[in-house]
């Protein structure tokens, strides 16, 4: 069979997995959100309400049907784009989400392309033509960066680079207060700016991006830098990479082989990371008042505003799905002798 | 002397163990965090919990070793109770997830894809796992705690239901070679109960990977507390507690005064370390490809 009929039967199969989970997602959703105590409609009024306008909305907002009936109305209105009202905001819940989802987006984009681009070149050269002591201190700096928990960094870098030296803008927002977001492309500021040719909303979105990444990228680049250096060092010692070498490849051309054997794990793990940064990112957007997802998930729950949580649930864990899926697919096409 | 002793003896387990630098690095760390935390009611020189009137935000000085944060409470007093809230929520954390997922992991491994209501259950189960290992970890957690009430036995439940799924995979995925040998026919055939055989036979040469998780997922329980209680969903004040202190002291971050964030903040980061070189070591001991 031909490579590229066999990945689509291999994504076919994956799609058919896909279907029940997303149904899983959606149940949990459902019920967690259940689970806290208090009618929705009461929450939703104020503890000042009359009864009478409670049980009104309890009746639109169909409370007073039973819970099979009120999960498949939920189903409904997902697949008709409708997620439910947040009430601090005001908004759709959809409308808020596609508001804020760039802003999450470029951050952990942005710290997963600097972890990719720093820790992969380093690993290569540690581990090839790295000794003892430069492998001892990448393997010591992995454990150490997981260790340094990124909302307690993110602290320090404002303490130096705006406290101390005042080179780098207060942590509150995506922008200077001072310059108006360039019109919506992307929804990445530092690619609408750049398309806009607008300058100096270019260099501050670069500027208020920095100690954000930072802190994502020193928390969760040492696991990666670990492991691809770890994997490395194995498949170097493999009987493949032994007997080309005894046979007189060419040095260049072996070290190819062996950062290209050694991809697969480290693109898993990745792949891993870019889903887990998507929650775990939370507590740096809530600093630095980044205004993405992640910061509108934790403010909904304190303000018991449980329709975008809900939301931001079935968000997060849908695309961390299509993430893993992708995943898979790039994994098999790295290497085609995985049968699923 | 003891030591010595320990480094000579016959048990080649535990030989391994103490001679493994990890390890050294590791318990030099976390005992001596363990030991003052234990201490803490006798070396603290003022209660956790006691507010200064007055000594708002006072620097480090002879008086407040770490000084005191905006609530007027002596920092260093309250970061040496502070690890024991952590350490306990973590401990019985990763101990509930373990027990509940290693024998969930042993039932599912053992009847994966075999004919009837066990296999069925293994089936479903594992897709449960994953669905909830699907979702945003700290989100999850951050939505439980928020659904089921701020308090620290929740705190550990909700961690706990977070590593249920890690620890059935690892066990599962190891049975799953297991239960293809011959010793574990030959246990069948001499008439053996399956609940015997799971426990007897297969538990003890499945549980290597999850023992090496455990300090893992004490270090993440501990960082995942932390964070839960610097957004407002973990633990309340006063109770000291490490995430909590970094985030009472992050407003004061930005006007300047640094102590109230970075002691506890020390005192976290060196904890995960030392955890994570203990995990590191004990997987190096495990692993049999280090013995030699």
């Amino acid at each position: 069979m031909k490579i590229e009929s066999k990945v689509v039967k291999f994504i076919l199969k994956r799609l058919v997995f896909i279907i029940p989970q997303l149904l899983g997602i959606s149940l949990v959703a459902f019920f967690l959100i259940r689970l806290i105590p208090g009618n929705p409609a009461y929450l939703l009024l104020g503890s000042g309400a009359n009864p009478e306008s409670v049980a009104a909305l309890s009746q639109r907002m169909g409370l007073d049907k039973p819970i099979i009936v009120q999960y498949f109305i939920f189903i409904k209105d997902i697949f008709r784009g409708d997620l439910g009202y947040s009430w601090f905001t005001s908004n759709p819940v959809l409308t808020d989400i596609i508001d804020r989802f760039p802003a999450t987006l470029e951050l952990i984009t942005y710290s997963l392309i600097f972890i990719v681009l720093v820790a992969l070149p380093v690993a290569r050269a540690t581990a090839i033509k790295g000794n003892k002591l430069t492998n001892k201190l990448v393997r010591g700096y992995g454990l150490m960066a997981g260790a340094f928990p990124d909302f307690w960094l993110a602290l320090i870098l404002i303490y130096i680079f705006y406290v101390k030296l005042k080179i780098l803008p207060a942590p509150m927002g995506r922008l200077d207060l001072s310059i108006i977001p360039p019109e919506r492309i992307t929804g990445f500021y530092t690619i609408d700016s750049l398309i806009r040719l607008d300058f100096q909303a270019f260099l501050s979105s670069w500027t208020h991006l920095f100690m954000p990444v930072i802190a994502l990228v020193i928390f969760n680049g040492g696991p990666i830098l670990k492991m691809a250096q770890s994997t490395m060092l194995r498949v170097k010692k493999e009987e493949f990479i032994k007997f080309y070498g005894d046979n007189g490849m060419n040095p260049k051309r072996l070290d190819k082989y062996i950062y290209k054997n050694s991809l697969p794990p480290v693109i898993t793990l990745i792949g891993f990371i870019y889903v887990y940064m998507l929650g775990g990112s939370v507590l740096v957007e809530n600093i630095f008042g980044w205004g993405g997802l992640g910061q509108y998930a934790v403010q909904s729950i304190v303000n018991s505003d449980f329709a975008p949580l809900q939301a931001f649930i079935i968000v997060a864990a849908t695309m961390s799905l299509v993430v893993y899926l992708v995943l898979d697919i790039v994994y098999y096409m790295i290497d085609p002798r995985i049968e699923i | 002397m003891k030591y010595k002793k320990l480094l000579y003896s016959k048990n080649p387990m535990l030989k391994r163990f103490i001679s493994n630098s990890s390890v050294i690095i590791g318990g030099c760390i976390i005992l001596p965090i363990i030991l003052l935390a234990a201490l803490a009611p006798v070396i603290a020189p003022h209660s956790p919990n006691q507010t200064f009137n007055g000594e708002y935000l006072v620097p480090p000085s002879k008086n407040h070793l770490f000084g005191t944060d905006t609530f007027g409470m002596d920092i260093f007093s309250r970061v040496l109770y502070a690890p024991r809230t952590d350490l306990m929520i973590a401990f019985f954390a990763t101990l509930l997830g373990m027990i509940c997922g290693v024998p969930l992991g042993l039932y599912v491994g053992f009847y994966e894809n075999s004919k009837g209501i066990a296999g069925i259950f293994s089936l479903i189960t594992m897709r449960i796992m994953d669905v909830i290992q699907a979702f945003p970890v700290f989100i999850l957690g951050l939505a439980i705690v928020t659904a089921t009430g701020q308090q620290i036995s929740n705190v550990i439940y909700v961690l706990a239901f977070l590593w249920i799924p890690v620890f059935t995979r690892l066990i599962r995925t190891e049975v799953l070679s297991i239960r293809e040998n011959l010793f574990i026919e030959q246990a069948k055939a001499i008439g053996n109960t399956d609940s015997k055989i799971l426990f007897k036979h297969v538990l003890p040469n499945a549980v290597s990977p999850a023992i090496t998780q455990v300090s893992v997922c004490i270090a993440a329980s501990i960082l995942l507390t932390a964070g839960l209680s610097f957004v407002g969903a973990g633990v309340r004040m006063p109770i000291p507690e490490l995430g909590l202190m970094i985030s009472v002291g992050a407003k004061n971050m930005i006007t300047g005064q640094w102590w109230p964030s970075v002691f506890p903040g020390i005192i976290l980061c060196v904890t995960i370390f030392g955890l994570s070189m203990l995990g590191e070591g004990i997987s190096e001991t495990l692993d049999p490809r280090n013995w030699r």
